[in-house]
Parts: structure tokens; C-alpha cells; sequence
């Protein structure tokens, strides 16, 4: 069975039809052709697939795509705006904060959701932030570096405007 | 060391740019990856991205036993769902076509690519369906009906070698896939006169790569030739084994490796999931996607193989190991593949990073219906230097000598060679080892008394650079190979056979190639992993990708450079070696009249040669033996890496939790050529290493069902759990490394685990000789302790089973 759904994704108002027991992340995939959005481990385990709901990170392989009527969206493929990129994004390129790549979209996901709920994160509250995202090549070091990094550049922006 | 190569490359080498003026890979290594912005905004397109029109979708149908044979196959009503396209068995796939790893021990290759008449594992692909949809596929592999006659399981690898056990593969072998030995001096005579020898048992658990992207495979067949999008280290070795299990010439069969979301070694064999979407895609007209599920990626992939050990060595009361003699089971599962070369690398590593003149080693690789072991990053390394790590601490003890001065006693120094004829060439272990024990405050280590639950320990290794594993039968075994085009438009083109697999290779090639003709890295183009496009590579394995694909990038565009340099050295009246390329121009220092633009420079070779584009190519192998893999005997790579470790735990004696609070890692790589990517291969060895430690192994009930085949059963540290890390590069320029550099990737796994478990001997008084060391073993150990005053914990029943073994078969 479908339902027509109705959701702000990536900015863009979207009414699509969708099978009511389809995840969201293969939504996103099959019927959007977004593939930022990686499928890991399709049990809400390794967060490769983490998208922003209203702004705060879910795996979106535990969620279906009915439950994003009337929400916001926010994929990987929304971070970059106006063809600039997202500080975060800026500073996993620059520190080196990503191998194989495949839990970056996940990784970045977490890390936006962070910074929305806290932008003075202490290294601990980062390790906490991303403990739902898995890496495997990393180690996590350079990721952590990258998203203290980006927090301290959003908040000298932020200083600055006001 | 004799290179015969570099005669043959002598002219082009002649040109490469020296040390002192490297740009990009000097100082600072001011360069970013050159994937990384399509992975931070989702656009890098991995198989499973790979989306055409009118795709069909395959499923596979497992074995739920871990031995049976098949009886019949019935897919009446699997057929009957609408949607379903067809159904493969084995009976569709060329008899005596099995899948193994790699060419040249084709004669081991044991793998069906459908099971035709038995099933080895839990998880073994006994069948397949194709369907419209993912979903209708699924629904249709649960319909097969598949009758088994269930066999006895053998999931000891030390019952397997009984001459009672019933037979995995052939029967009469002792279910031995393969077995090694290694000798040289006279150890018995050693032993004999010996003031200290020992006898010591360890033992290793299966763990698993966990990459966190699935394997999977998209497949079309068009104009008689089938393109295959697939999950793999290396697109000419799956060629070779699609062709070969589909028995169609390879000339008909192009793999392309999209990006790769993580390999370690578990991406190196050819799988069903590979075939099966060939065969649909054949029979439908339509391109088919396998992507596996995590459960079968646990169960129907690879892992890394379960080891048991027995260790005997010999030294003077002084400290100076004088012979080492050793037997290894390793538990190979349910085939062989890439896992055949498990035996000879335990082997090799069991003599690093010390001096050893004496030595007597057997390997054994006996088949279990335990799933496959295969390659994994820092291959045997890891379990076979947490073992002879643990035991090097062990002697210290019983010899009274500092952990880290027993070390540097035996340790080996620059241009050594071993008994067995290992030339090692750069050697910068000592300075590795003395860097992480200062960071790590060793001489002050009486600051935790022993059994307070605070502790540190130190770990050394050694890694092959550049492994000489005869992927081929063909002179060069194992070759790496590169072209590259100078065009005129202010570019080059680099056409690499090297796998990305996820640790930067793609970056460093391009780097390679704008260092050496004086470009920008966006003005240096890849072409990358693609049987078509590409020339021939060995595979991403064995720490080979920078030395050897870099070597070769290297000649390739030292090849294109000298061509160059040459036509424009007759221009000017003077040597190829006196032109300079460098930001983007071609010039004579100090000349002004003789400085043009790299555009011009291109396109006045072009003109004097017909229109003919400047392109060089370029091949590096380790110029060894295949007898290495047989004897035991020569040279098995052209360079040796060097590794230490220092870790610092806390365990809680009330719950046996053990934290990890610091970690230093020294490494000798040669010259890093970024030192941010080579950091990053550290940070997450480490991560590897604690997870091997402390968390993961797979689990397996009395009948070889796998009990954890998920993240939230199998875990591995998240970070929360990694603690920070200090990194050392000890470097010293490789003379035979690009541009100095050895390996950085593999090697730093291999010296994690024994620190680690060094520090929780350290730290709880206890010897704990089993891996994973989790809290509940640890609590238990604690309390029986307590109770008991017993400190040796683990591998108990190794004795007697290493005593009951039946004698090593004949050589034929």
C-alpha cells in the first residue's frame, strides 16, 4: 500500500507517494535518488544513514518514510549551500577527518546536529555526539579534531555578526 | 639490495625530482585528498549507488548448516511470486571452476561459486533469485526449499587434523588447506645448551574487517561483455576470478571499483554476489544489483583467522634470543582464498622485530565449517605479534630484565639479513621504540605498583613493505602498473590500476605524478580501477599500494618526464638532468632565455614527433620468488616497515573494564609522503588493535551458527572508547620507497593488541594469554585470583591438543 506524504526535504517542499512500509533511507535512495545517505547496517546500529529530523540526527533505516510528513529533512546533500561548503564538511576535508568515506554523510549528520543543540562542545561532549556513528578506519581522532575545529570557526562567525 | 629493474629504469630515474625540491611532498604536505569533497556532500558513488535503468535485483539463498550435503532444491514456489526474473544453482556455473586466491595457486581453489552438492559453512550460497524489486527478491529467497542431509560439524581446527574427523574438502589431507615451515641455523643444538629456555601457549579469536559499507556487486552483459560495478581491492584479480567461474575469456568481462567504503582485506576474494548478478544479467538483458545484508557480510564473507600458538625460545641470561621454535594452527574455516597465505606471513612476522638465527617453525591451516579466514589488515601480524609480544614480556620477567632493553638487545638494525634470506633495508625501530616508551613515561613505571589496576606496556613488530605475494603466474608476480599522458592543454592524465579502498592511494598517485612535472593536484586527472581503462594491478593488499603502485606511478610519469626532458635537452644543447619543471613551466635555473610554459614545452615535443602525445608507462614488482611461499627461503619484500607501541590502561578490578587512557604508536615508514594521511592509517590501527583486545569476536554455537552477526552484537570500539593518540613517525628516507616512503597501513595494526594486553598483565598482575581480553573474562580471572592465587589465565587446553597432533604430512 502507498500514502502521499507531505515534507520540507533539503529546503524543497516534496509531496511524494511512498509505500507505507518502506524505510526512509530507502526512500531517500530508490525514490529520491539521494545515495548520500548510506545503508551500513539497516538496524540502527552504525549510523551510516543518519539524517537531521527538525534539525536533530536519526538513523534513518529505523524510521519509515511516512514518519516525515509534516517535518523537516535535512540530508547530506542539503549541507552544502549556494555552492559553498558547510564549515563542518570545510574542515573534514581539511584535517584529513574521513578515509574510505562511507560514514561521512552519517558522521556530518551527527556533527550538525550537535552544534545545533550545542555549539561550545568540549571534546567529550563530541566523542558523545558522534558515539552513534561507527567509523572503522580513523579512529575517530582527526573527526573529532575537525568538529571541535568547525565549532570554534561557527562561533567566531556567529561573534562577529553580532 | 639488487633491484634488476632499476637498470632498466636507470635513464628515467635519472630525471625524478631530488629530495631537496620536492614541493607537495615535502614540509607541511599542504594537500588535501583529492575524494574528499565528493565524500563530505554525498555525491561519491559507491556500488551500491551505482542505480540503472530497469536494474533487477538478486538474493542469495544460504545454508542454515555449517556441514550438510544438498539433496534437492525446490523453487516451484519462489517462481510463482510475480515479479521473480529467475533462479540460479549451482549446476549453472561450469563444473571445476572454483573460486580461490590467487592465479598462481589456482590448484587450491576450493570455492563453488553455488554449492553443487555440499555445504562447508553456515551461510555457504546454495542458490539465487532475481526480481524486479529488493523486496520481491527477498520474499523469493525465503520460498526456496532446499533439503539437506546434515553432516557432523568440525569446528575445531585441532580435531579437523585427526585422522577420525570427518573430511571438509578432500578426504585423506588431514583437512589441511595448506601447511608451512621455516627453518634455519641449528635450534635443537641451541635449545640444548640454552640458559634459558621456555614453553608458552596463546591464543587468538575470529574477528571480522567491519567495513562499514556492505559488499555488493552491479552487473550488465552487453555487446557479449559484462561490466561489473563491484566492491573489491583489486578490479584485475576479481576479473580474473569472474571470467574464470563464469568460464568466459577475460577479455569479455570489465570490473570498475566505484569508491570503496572500507576494505582491510575483506574485499579481496571473488563472492557469489559477484557471479550470480553476471549470470542474471545475462539471462534477463537486464543490469542486476546484489548488495549483502550485514548478517551476511558476518557470515558469508571473510575473517580473520582464530590462531593457537606454541611458543619455545631460547636465550642467554644476558637477554640475547638465540632461537625460537614455534608451531601456529591456524583455523582457516570453510576455504581457502585469499586465507592461504595466512601460514607464511605468521610465520615471517613470528621473527620480527628481532635478531634470530635459529629457528624451527610450522604453520598449519586445517579446514573448520567455521566460515572462511582470509586476508585482513596487518595479516597474521596482529595475532601472531600479540602472542610473541605477551611472551617477550614473559622472558623479560623470568630474566629480570627491563621489557623495553630486552627489546632493543635483539632488535634488528638497518640492512640486516635474516637467516632465511629477509633483507631488510631502511630500519628505524629502535628510535620507534624509545620515542613511545619516553611519551609513555617508561622508566617511571614503578609509579604503578603491579596488580593496582593502573598499568603501562610496550609492544615492537615489523611488516613487509610491498608484499611479494605471486598473485600471477607470469616473471613479475606481483606488479603494479601506471600510465600517464603530458597533455598539451596544461594537464596530465594518470591512468592507475591502484585500488582505493578508502586510505588515500587515489591522492598519493596524483600527488606523485603533479610533484614530479610541476602541476597543480586539480590539473593532474585520475583515471582509476577499471580493467578497461587502467593498466593491470595486483590488488590493494600486503602494504603494497604506495610502495609498489607508487613506484610505478612514479616510473610512468619519470618515463613521460624524460621523453620530454629529452627532446627540449637537444633544443637547448644540454642534459635531460639539467631541465627543471616546476610551477607549471620548463626551464633551465639561472637561464632565462630557456624557460617555456609546460603547455609549450608539451606541444613542441608533439611537433617534432608527428603529433605524437609525450606518454610514459611504468611497472613495479618485488622482484622475488614464488619459492618464498613454498620454502620459506628468500627475500619477501623489497622493504620492511618497523613498529612500536605504549599503552597506558586502567581496569577496574571490581568489574574487569578496562580502559584504554593513552596510546602512542611509533612508526617507520620511510618518508611519509602526508604525513596527515599516514596519522590517519595510525589513528585507526589503533582502533583495530583495541578492538581485537578488548571487544570483538564472533561467536558460535555447537552446531557453527554464528550468534552475533550484527553491530549490536558484535561491537567495536565507538568514540567514546578510543582515547587520544600520539603518533611518531621515525622516519628515515627508503632508498627503494617513492620518494622514501614504505608502508604506513598495515604493519601499524600489528604491535597494538600486545601493548595493550602487556599493560593489563601490568595492570591486574596476571598473564592473560587468550584474546579478547572483555571484562567478563577479566572479572572472572580477577575473582579466581582472589580465591585461588592462580595468575595464568587462558589457552589452558593447549598443551594437550598441540601434544596429540598428528605428524606433519609429507612435501610432495
Amino acid at each position: 500500500m502507498k500514502k502521499i506524504i507531505h515534507f520540507t526535504l533539503n529546503g524543497e517542499p516534496v509531496e511524494a507517494l511512498a509505500p507505507v512500509n518502506m524505510t526512509m533511507v530507502d526512500f531517500l535512495r530508490k525514490e529520491m535518488h539521494l545515495t548520500g545517505t548510506k545503508r551500513g547496517c539497516e538496524e540502527g546500529e552504525c549510523g551510516a544513514c543518519t539524517i537531521l529530523l527538525d534539525g536533530r540526527a536519526v538513523p534513518s533505516c529505523i524510521m519509515l518514510a511516512m514518519e516525515a510528513d509534516g517535518h523537516e529533512i535535512t540530508t547530506i546533500e542539503g549541507v552544502k549551500k549556494n555552492g559553498v561548503l558547510h564549515p563542518v564538511q570545510q574542515e573534514f576535508m581539511d584535517k584529513w577527518a574521513l578515509q574510505c568515506g562511507f560514514c561521512t554523510p552519517g558522521m556530518i549528520m551527527s556533527a550538525l546536529s550537535l552544534l545545533n543543540e550545542n555549539p561550545n562542545p568540549t571534546e567529550e561532549e563530541i566523542r558523545d555526539g558522534i558515539a552513534g556513528n561507527l567509523c572503522r578506519c580513523t579512529g575517530y581522532v582527526k573527526i573529532v579534531e575537525a568538529i571541535d575545529c568547525a565549532a570554534k570557526k561557527l562561533a567566531k562567525a556567529k561573534e562577529a555578526e553580532a | 639490495m639488487a633491484i634488476m629493474s632499476k637498470e632498466y629504469y636507470a635513464d628515467i630515474e635519472s630525471v625524478y625530482k631530488k629530495p631537496e625540491d620536492y614541493e607537495l611532498a615535502g614540509k607541511g604536505n599542504a594537500y588535501i585528498r583529492i575524494d574528499a569533497e565528493a565524500k563530505v556532500t554525498g555525491s561519491a558513488v559507491y556500488t551500491d549507488d551505482v542505480d540503472l535503468p530497469g536494474m533487477y535485483y538478486c538474493k542469495l539463498v544460504h545454508s542454515p548448516y555449517a556441514h550438510a550435503l544438498i539433496k534437492s532444491i525446490d523453487f516451484s514456489e519462489a517462481l510463482k511470486l510475480p515479479g521473480v526474473k529467475g533462479v540460479l544453482t549451482g549446476a549453472d556455473f561450469p563444473e571445476g571452476h572454483n573460486l580461490g586466491n590467487p592465479e598462481a595457486f589456482k590448484e587450491l581453489a576450493d570455492k563453488e561459486p553455488l554449492c553443487r552438492k555440499k555445504v562447508r559453512m553456515v551461510g555457504d550460497e546454495v542458490a539465487a533469485v532475481c526480481a524486479t524489486t529488493e523486496e520481491i527478491a527477498t520474499q523469493a529467497a525465503a520460498l526456496v526449499k532446499v533439503e539437506y542431509e546434515v553432516l557432523e560439524p568440525v569446528l575445531d581446527p585441532f580435531y579437523s587434523m585427526q585422522p577420525d574427523a570427518p573430511a571438509i574438502h578432500y578426504p585423506g589431507t588431514s583437512n589441511l588447506s595448506i601447511f608451512t615451515t621455516m627453518k634455519a641455523g641449528d635450534p635443537d643444538k641451541v635449545f640444548a645448551e640454552a640458559d634459558y629456555t621456555d614453553k608458552h601457549y596463546y591464543r587468538t579469536q575470529q574477528m571480522v574487517h567491519a567495513a562499514i559499507e556492505p559488499h555488493g556487486a552491479v552487473a550488465k552483459y552487453e555487446n557479449n561483455e559484462w561490466t561489473v560495478w563491484t566492491t573489491t581491492q583489486g578490479a584485475y584479480v576479481s576479473r580474473y576470478w569472474i571470467a574464470w567461474g563464469l568460464g568466459v575469456p577475460e577479455s569479455q568481462v570489465r570490473v570498475i571499483k566505484p569508491m570503496l567504503g572500507g576494505g582491510f582485506g575483506g574485499k579481496l576474494d571473488v563472492f557469489a554476489h559477484e557471479l550470480c548478478p553476471c549470470k542474471f544479467a545475462q539471462m534477463t538483458g537486464h543490469p542486476v544489483k546484489c548488495i549483502l545484508k550485514r548478517d551476511e557480510v558476518f557470515m558469508c564473507t571473510r575473517t580473520r583467522h582464530p590462531i593457537s600458538f606454541e611458543i619455545e625460545s631460547a636465550f642467554t641470561k644476558e637477554g640475547k634470543l638465540l632461537a625460537k621454535r614455534c608451531k601456529h594452527i591456524l583455523d582457516g574455516g570453510a576455504y581457502g582464498g585469499s586465507g592461504i597465505a595466512a601460514n607464511t606471513l605468521s610465520l615471517i612476522c613470528a621473527t620480527f622485530p628481532y635478531k634470530v638465527e635459529n629457528i624451527d617453525m610450522t604453520a598449519r591451516r586445517p579446514y573448520t565449517n567455521h566460515p572462511a579466514s582470509g586476508a585482513m589488515r596487518g595479516y597474521s601480524a596482529c595475532q601472531v605479534h600479540f602472542a610473541h609480544e605477551i611472551h617477550m614480556d614473559e622472558v623479560a620477567n623470568a630474566l629480570g630484565i627491563d621489557p623495553l632493553e630486552l627489546r632493543r638487545m635483539n632488535e634488528i638494525t638497518p640492512y640486516y639479513t635474516g637467516p632465511t634470506g629477509l633483507e631488510f633495508t631502511s630500519c628505524k625501530f629502535d628510535e620507534c621504540m624509545v620515542a613511545v616508551a619516553d611519551y609513555i613515561d617508561w622508566k617511571h613505571r614503578d609509579r604503578y605498583p603491579i596488580g593496582s589496576g593502573q598499568g603501562v606496556g610496550l609492544s615492537g613488530s615489523g611488516f613487509m613493505s610491498g608484499t611479494g605475494f605471486p598473485v600471477l603466474v607470469t616473471p613479475h608476480y606481483c606488479s603494479s602498473s601506471t600510465i600517464v599522458r603530458l597533455n598539451r592543454e596544461g594537464y596530465a592524465v594518470v591512468f592507475s590500476g591502484a585500488n582505493d579502498i578508502g586510505q588515500g592511494c587515489d591522492t598519493v598517485m596524483t600527488m606523485i605524478v603533479a610533484e614530479e612535472l610541476g602541476l597543480r593536484m586539480d590539473e593532474v586527472k585520475l583515471v582509476q580501477s577499471d580493467t578497461t581503462a587502467t593498466p593491470w594491478d595486483a590488488g590493494s593488499f600486503g602494504s603494497r599500494v604506495t610502495f609498489l603502485g607508487g613506484n610505478a606511478c612514479r616510473r610512468a610519469v619519470g618515463d613521460a618526464k624524460f621523453k620530454l626532458l629529452s627532446h627540449w635537452a637537444e633544443e637547448w644543447g644540454c642534459k635531460p638532468q639539467d631541465i627543471t619543471m616546476k610551477d607549471h613551466r620548463v626551464f633551465i635555473k639561472g637561464d632565462p632565455e630557456k624557460n617555456i610554459s609546460y603547455n609549450e614545452a608539451c606541444f613542441g615535443y608533439e611537433e617534432k614527433n608527428f603529433g605524437r602525445c609525450v606518454a610514459g608507462v611504468g611497472s613495479f614488482a618485488h622482484e622475488g620468488d614464488k619459492d618464498i611461499y613454498v620454502k620459506n627461503v628468500g627475500n619477501y619484500a623489497t622493504a620492511y616497515s618497523f613498529s612500536a607501541s605504549a599503552a597506558k590502561v586502567t581496569v577496574d578490578m571490581e568489574t574487569g573494564a578496562v580502559t584504554l587512557d593513552d596510546f602512542a604508536f611509533g612508526h617507520d615508514c620511510g618518508r611519509p609522503l602526508n604525513i596527515r594521511a599516514v596519522e590517519g592509517q595510525i589513528e585507526g590501527s589503533v582502533l583495530l588493535g583495541f578492538g581485537f583486545t578488548c571487544y570483538e569476536e564472533c561467536v558460535y554455537d555447537k552446531d557453527g551458527k554464528h550468534l552475533n552477526p550484527s553491530f549490536r552484537d558484535y561491537h567495536f570500539p565507538t568514540a567514546l572508547d578510543m582515547p587520544k593518540i600520539k603518533t611518531f613517525v621515525c622516519s628515515e628516507y627508503d632508498p627503494e620507497g617513492p620518494m622514501g616512503a614504505k608502508e604506513a597501513g598495515e604493519g601499524s595494526t600489528a604491535p597494538v593488541g600486545s601493548a595493550i594486553g602487556n599493560a593489563i598483565n601490568y595492570a591486574t598482575g596476571l598473564t592473560l594469554k587468550e584474546l579478547p581480553i572483555t571484562p567478563e573474562k577479566l572479572w572472572r580471572a580477577l575473582r579466581e585470583h582472589e580465591k585461588t592465587g592462580k595468575t595464568v589465565f587462558g589457552a589452558e587446553d593447549l598443551p594437550e591438543k598441540f601434544a596429540n597432533m598428528p605428524p606433519l604430512p609429507a612435501r610432495d
